[in-house]
């Protein structure tokens, strides 16, 4: 055996290989430079017989093999000069990100100034921190740029989303839903069955960008994760609102033709606008009104419950398009662009379904008495204004003038969403 | 881009379907470095030879059981531009199961010992050839218990020594005969038949592959290829998983000293 230095020094003790003196060699071989040597001591012949192959075949020389009278057999590796993995070396240890009373907040998994502000399109599924081993498939991932989808506080949002979820075959008081007169509960099986073809679409939105988000961002995957997770369960309690009284409503055409043109917008802050800001804005006050004069208490508290995840996804609307155009006033335009090629195909739509107005001036009314009918009718109209005044005011938020905010309210599909 | 006006023609073995894997990411290589090249797959290492000896490839890239045949039948000798560095260093084991092992191979004598094809050099005509060399005729003092799949394809496969490990471990078989670099997969992949063995003998080492030509191939053309070769790294990231598929970390030259045992060998059968 000849080595320009001495070899270290591996005692293998009764580990054979596959049994766990691979992971001796691994963690003994990775600290040494190319070239240098690594004497291997095992009493077993047969590891000793073995080693020259493991060594070859992980790259590494066996150099020397000798046998003491006596002693134990000796393997000399001399140590591969390829990287194992094809990469920058990992960074030295450091102190980890910082709790909050033990929590680990998404948060604080990196300052705001570490986000990138863009990503490589063909950037791979590296967890956050990691260091990437080059030579693995290129993606071609859409969204790239930080400011395109951007919110401050999404971090925050995710870290609520995850907070706050609920059952909806178990945290809703089901059995207080049967019985409803019928008329009554036509009417609020219109009103549920619209509800769940809007949040069709308010999954199918988020569902579509969702895809497309750079690796990257992992912050904006969770948080695109729990909107489409959100709105899956509020398909299924207004579904199951929808049937539990055993009086299904229709499915309009008109709501399918609103929706539709909002799955077309392509932009994700256009989208954002529309979606987010304009239609679940104005379903907050929708739901609100619904838990303000729910006949039954399933009602009410499928209503309050989504009212609560519906907060959460118009704050992140308002929030990114409010940076959105921070970042670069010539977008207001285009979102606003966005809004009227919108509204521009839905000339056809005349107003909001009757049957849905209808229906909601009855579950005020909570009877087809003409006293109660007429306060129902009122308390529609109510809505309505209320509707509008609260769009307007999330448009402001999020950074449109009062002119632009009136337009683009006014602009805002009969259809609510 | 059209691989019809290609210089070099390789013929390989198809013996898994990674091998077009492997071609594909070498076949960029081989442009890169400017050596147009394509490859030609044979089912098995007879026609392979055919086709070298004919002119329909360049190139073979053939094993070492293969090379002797196409020297044979040349009746001289082949040109070698190349082999991997485990090619230059292989050796057959011989394993038994834990605590059975023998100090001499004398000891086999009587016993039962399972080889892999018999038309591998590692997996049954090498371990033959060295044991009589150490003074065992295993094929008249063993009981041989041969596992002839996928003959033709000179063992590549590695599935006639799967059967030898597990014969041996199921004790239907008291040694087996195994390449090293097969050992080590199967330890690496956690196969549960090795679990239980040892190795008890290892052969003197040997050469494997090799891309052979003939000797008319032009001197420009196969330096210039062979120097290609040489300059595949597996630190190039186009390269590692396709090096990986192809168990080489570095090719080297290659020469023809590492052949002779298995020559000899083969003259006896």
């Amino acid at each position: 055996m000849t080595g320009k230095t001495s070899p270290r020094r591996l005692e293998a003790g009764e580990l054979e290989l596959g049994g766990g003196l691979e992971v001796l060699l691994a963690a003994a071989l990775e600290g040494m430079p190319a070239g240098a040597r690594l004497e291997v001591l095992t009493p077993s012949r047969s590891t000793a017989l073995e080693l020259p192959s493991w060594a070859r075949a992980a790259g590494h020389e066996a150099v020397g093999e000798r046998t003491a009278s006596g002693g134990p057999h000796a393997v000399e590796i001399e140590r591969s000069p390829f990287a194992r993995v094809l990469a920058e070396p990992l960074p030295a240890r450091g102190r980890g990100p910082r709790l909050r009373d033990g929590e680990l907040h998404t948060a604080d998994l990196r300052p705001p100034a570490e986000v990138p502000a863009h990503v490589a399109a063909v950037a791979g599924l590296t967890p956050l921190g990691a260091v990437a081993e080059r030579g693995a498939p290129a993606f071609r991932w859409k969204l790239n740029e930080r400011d395109a989808i951007w919110a401050d506080d999404v971090s925050e949002l995710t870290e609520q989303a995850s907070a706050a979820q609920w059952d909806a075959s178990r945290d809703i008081p089901w059995e207080a839903a049967r019985g409803l007169p019928d008329f009554l509960e036509r009417a609020v099986s219109q009103v549920m069955t619209f509800i769940a073809q809007n949040e069709y679409a308010a999954l199918y939105v988020p569902a579509g960008f969702l895809a497309d988000v750079n690796p990257a961002y992992p912050e904006m995957l969770m948080w695109l994760s729990s909107h489409v997770h959100d709105e899956a369960r509020h398909v299924e309690v207004f579904t199951k609102r929808s049937l539990i009284g055993g009086q299904p409503g229709y499915a309009l055409a008109a709501t399918e033709l609103s929706l539709h043109t909002l799955l077309d917008e392509r932009d994700f802050s256009g989208a954002a606008l529309l979606l987010n800001v304009l239609g679940e804005g104005t379903f907050l006050d929708l739901l609100r009104f619904v838990e303000h004069h729910a006949p039954d208490a399933a009602t009410r508290a499928a209503a309050a419950l989504a009212h609560r995840d519906e907060v959460r996804h118009v704050h992140f609307g308002i929030s990114h398009i409010r940076r959105h155009i921070a970042a670069d006033p010539d977008q207001k335009a285009a979102l606003i662009g966005a809004a009227e090629r919108r509204a521009a195909k839905l000339t056809e739509m005349s107003g909001l379904s009757p049957l849905l107005t209808e229906g909601l001036t009855v579950m005020a009314a909570g009877s087809l008495q003409p006293a109660e009918l007429a306060r129902g009718a009122t308390d529609v109209r109510t809505l309505m204004r209320t509707m509008e005044g609260n769009r307007i005011k999330r448009l402001g938020a999020a950074g449109f003038d009062a002119r632009d905010s009136q337009h683009l309210s006014d602009l805002h599909t009969p259809n609510l969403m | 881009m059209s691989r019809a006006g290609a210089e070099v023609r390789v013929g390989a073995v198809a013996y898994h379907p990674r091998i077009v894997t492997i071609w594909e990411a070498f076949l960029e290589h081989f442009d890169r470095e400017g050596v147009p090249t394509d490859y030609i797959l044979y089912s098995n290492y007879d026609r392979l030879v055919e086709a070298v000896l004919a002119g329909d490839v360049e190139v073979g890239w053939n094993t070492n059981t293969a090379f002797v045949a196409l020297e044979r039948r040349l009746g001289g000798e082949a040109r070698i531009l190349g082999m991997r560095d485990i090619d230059s260093q292989f050796a057959t084991l011989i394993v038994t199961r834990r605590g059975a092992a023998f100090g001499e191979v004398g000891e086999l004598a009587g016993r039962r010992l399972a080889l892999g094809s018999r038309d591998s050099g590692h997996a049954a005509i090498l371990p033959l050839h060295y044991l009589a060399e150490q003074g065992l005729d295993a094929a008249s003092e063993c009981e041989l218990v041969r596992f002839d799949t996928d003959l033709g394809k000179h063992g590549d496969t590695g599935d006639s020594e799967l059967r030898v490990i597990r014969a041996v471990a199921e004790d239907s078989a008291d040694a087996g005969a195994l390449g090293e670099p097969t050992m080590a997969a199967f330890r690496a992949d956690r196969v549960p038949a090795v679990a239980d063995l040892e190795v008890a003998w290892r052969s003197p080492t040997y050469y494997h592959c090799n891309f052979s030509a003939l000797p008319s191939l032009d001197d420009a053309l196969a330096r210039r290829w062979a120097e290609a070769l040489m300059t595949m790294s597996y630190d190039d990231e186009r390269m590692r998983q396709a090096m990986d598929l192809e168990g080489v970390k570095r090719w080297l030259p290659g020469d023809r000293a590492g052949y002779e045992s298995l020559a000899t060998a083969m003259d006896k059968t």
